[in-house]
């Protein structure tokens, strides 16, 4: 294995950084965008959800004068959208993007993307920097696979299919309608919209972690590549994006 | 109950009970009113009341508690006794004929014979499946077989009810007898099921007279309810749907919101999942109905309602089989899991850069 890594040396680094660091544009900004809106989209659609579960504020006064629930259902609407735009936007960007825009892809037919999803996870339980990744390592790239991307669509077309219930018949229920009757009635599609949404904090604390435990280890600019799209590794780094081939 | 020897017109029984045109007139309006139509289409009511003879229906009751019966019973438009006496010939129902015994068993038996593909079979309750079927017995034989046997000739099938729509309390979780809504046993026939514990009164009588009219039923969604009745959720429809929005909620039973009347949805009500007509055609003649006496919708006409108990609480357990927990519960206690395992890494990521580093120290001192 470390024969593919350059062995941190910090004397090395303070000698000479222009030289020991490579940079490589890796994150184009469509999946920069991407990836900010669904962070702040997420955040939003999960505060406004907890409110619309459990509504904590009681406005006094006729109820004509208030409209607390339904300004915070149109908010977590609203941020539904963008998310759903993002969605369609990323599924192009798949194919438009660079070769880093479909590293995360599970590739699970291909002997190589196993060897590197359980080297990946060797890795950081045996807290060891091994292989180097530009793009996605294949551990994360499935973890994106199944929180963002799977996890997204099962809340989009279980938040859509409650949108549809208010227009019985219209575009959003002749789209997605046969959601509920899959769940096996609508009680049921609220109770998985809302066990769902907890899985984003749960991803949320992972992602975040292993974000910045990754960039500290691999000194990869992992944390700031996400707004500026630069990754760096460093003089005999191997990029082992490998099952991409 | 009226002989089905004869295929007498909805009109001909009319007149012969006395009613002049005019007044027959009258009735295929507010009939045609009461399924929603237009009233362009009122000559079509008309033409089938005069024209197609009453429709001869067996109304069976399996597992079941007689609420539909009974709520039938109290329909006001049209009235129920015009339905059962003057509109279809209702020829058999153990519980309304006066009759009992092997006749009764016979007359079902000639209805089949004599009007094969015509007659209407409405089934009020469910067959239990488990043991043979002997937990619901009829006449003799298992309510299953009678079901089947009887559904193997009838032109369609209404579903009274929760009971034989979606199974109701008897197939609620662990189901120990096994029972069954109809359209899980019965197949090939067109179904319509017409939910609810009891369903609304109005409801039940106008899917007859849709069924009747046209002679064919009416639209059908996904879960095989009409549209017509179906198609929308009680909250849609609230009268309570401003405090909704307002965000003001009754957060106990005697509290100042619950006697201003304000939303009960954090009281565990079912309006927002539940497709019923109850909010826009009311109860008894349009008296109230639950969310207008104060109580929340228990969601009585949705897929295993009981199961989605407590019915007090706005979220219950979650929807696997086996796991007894709110999503809220399982959510965070997943967050924490993935919080201790963060925090686990972490720590031991500290000890060993801690380990290296005193290691390091150790080789240069040896030096």
């Amino acid at each position: 294995m470390a024969t593919n890594v350059g062995a941190f040396r910090p004397e090395e680094l303070a000698a000479s950084p222009h030289r020991f660091f490579r940079r490589r544009y890796v994150w184009q900004w469509p999946i920069r965008v991407f990836h900010w809106t669904n962070a702040i989209s997420i955040t939003v659609l999960f505060l406004t959800g907890l409110y619309i579960a459990h509504p904590i504020l009681a406005p006094a006064g006729e109820a004509y004068k208030a409209f607390v629930m339904g300004r915070v259902r149109q908010i977590h609407f609203l941020f539904a959208f963008i998310f759903a735009v993002g969605f369609i936007w990323r599924m192009y960007w798949f194919w438009m993007g660079n070769n880093y825009a479909r590293s995360g892809f599970p590739f699970f037919w291909r002997r190589s993307w196993w060897q590197d999803l359980f080297r990946q996870l060797g890795d950081y339980l045996h807290l060891r920097r091994g292989h180097v990744h530009l793009g996605h390592n294949a551990l994360g790239g499935l973890s994106y696979t199944v929180f963002v991307i799977a996890l997204g669509w099962a809340q989009l077309l279980t938040g859509l299919a409650m949108y549809s219930e208010s227009n019985p018949g219209g575009f959003w229920s002749s789209l997605v309608g046969w959601v509920i009757p899959l769940a096996g009635g609508s009680f049921q599609v609220h109770m998985w919209h809302h066990l769902f949404a907890w899985l984003f904090v749960v991803f949320a604390i992972l992602h975040l972690y292993i974000v910045f435990y990754d960039g500290q280890q691999y000194k990869n600019g992992l944390v700031t590549s996400m707004i500026s799209g630069v990754k760096f590794y460093q003089e005999g780094d191997v990029d082992h994006d490998s099952w991409l081939s | 109950m009226s002989s089905s020897g004869h295929p007498k017109t909805t009109y001909d029984v009319l007149r012969a009970h006395g009613v002049d045109r005019r007044k027959f007139l009258k009735f295929c309006t507010l009939t045609a009113a009461a399924m929603g139509l237009d009233v362009s289409l009122v000559p079509k009511v008309v033409e089938a009341m005069e024209t197609k003879p009453r429709i001869p229906v067996i109304w069976l009751h399996g597992l079941e508690c007689t609420c539909c019966s009974e709520s039938f019973i109290r329909s006001s438009h049209p009235i129920a006794q015009d339905v059962i006496l003057n509109m279809i010939s209702l020829d058999y129902d153990d519980t309304l004929q006066a009759a009992a015994g092997e006749q009764v068993e016979e007359i079902r038996r000639k209805v089949m014979k004599e009007h094969p593909g015509e007659y209407v079979l409405a089934v009020e309750g469910n067959a239990p499946t488990n043991d043979g079927g002997v937990y619901c017995t009829v006449g003799g034989d298992t309510f299953l077989n009678v079901l089947r046997e009887t559904a193997e000739h009838a032109k369609f099938v209404v579903a009274w009810g929760s009971c034989a729509s979606n199974g109701c309390v008897q197939s609620a979780y662990p189901n120990p007898t096994g029972a069954k809504p109809v359209h899980e046993l019965i197949h090939g026939k067109p179904i319509v099921n017409v939910p609810g514990c009891p369903p609304i009164a109005e409801v039940m009588t106008g899917v007859l007279t849709y069924v009747l009219t046209f002679g064919r039923l009416p639209e059908l969604d996904s879960f095989h309810r009409p549209k017509m009745f179906y198609a929308q959720r009680i909250h849609d429809k609230c009268y309570r749907r401003a405090y909704f929005d307002a965000g003001q909620f009754v957060e106990e039973w005697d509290d100042d919101g619950a006697r201003k009347g304000w939303c009960l949805y954090k009281m565990g009500c079912r309006g927002p999942t539940t497709y019923n007509s109850c909010s826009t055609f009311k109860w008894n003649n349009g008296v109230s109905y639950p969310i207008g006496s104060g109580h929340g919708c228990i969601g009585c006409s949705e897929n295993n309602f009981w199961d989605n108990s407590p019915f007090y609480d706005r979220l219950t357990s979650i929807p696997v089989p086996g796991i007894e927990a709110t999503p809220d519960g399982v959510g965070e206690t997943l967050a924490i899991a993935a919080g201790v395992g963060v925090a686990a890494h972490f720590a031991s990521f500290m000890v060993k850069k801690g380990l290296d580093r005193s290691r390091g120290r150790d080789a240069e001192s040896d030096e």
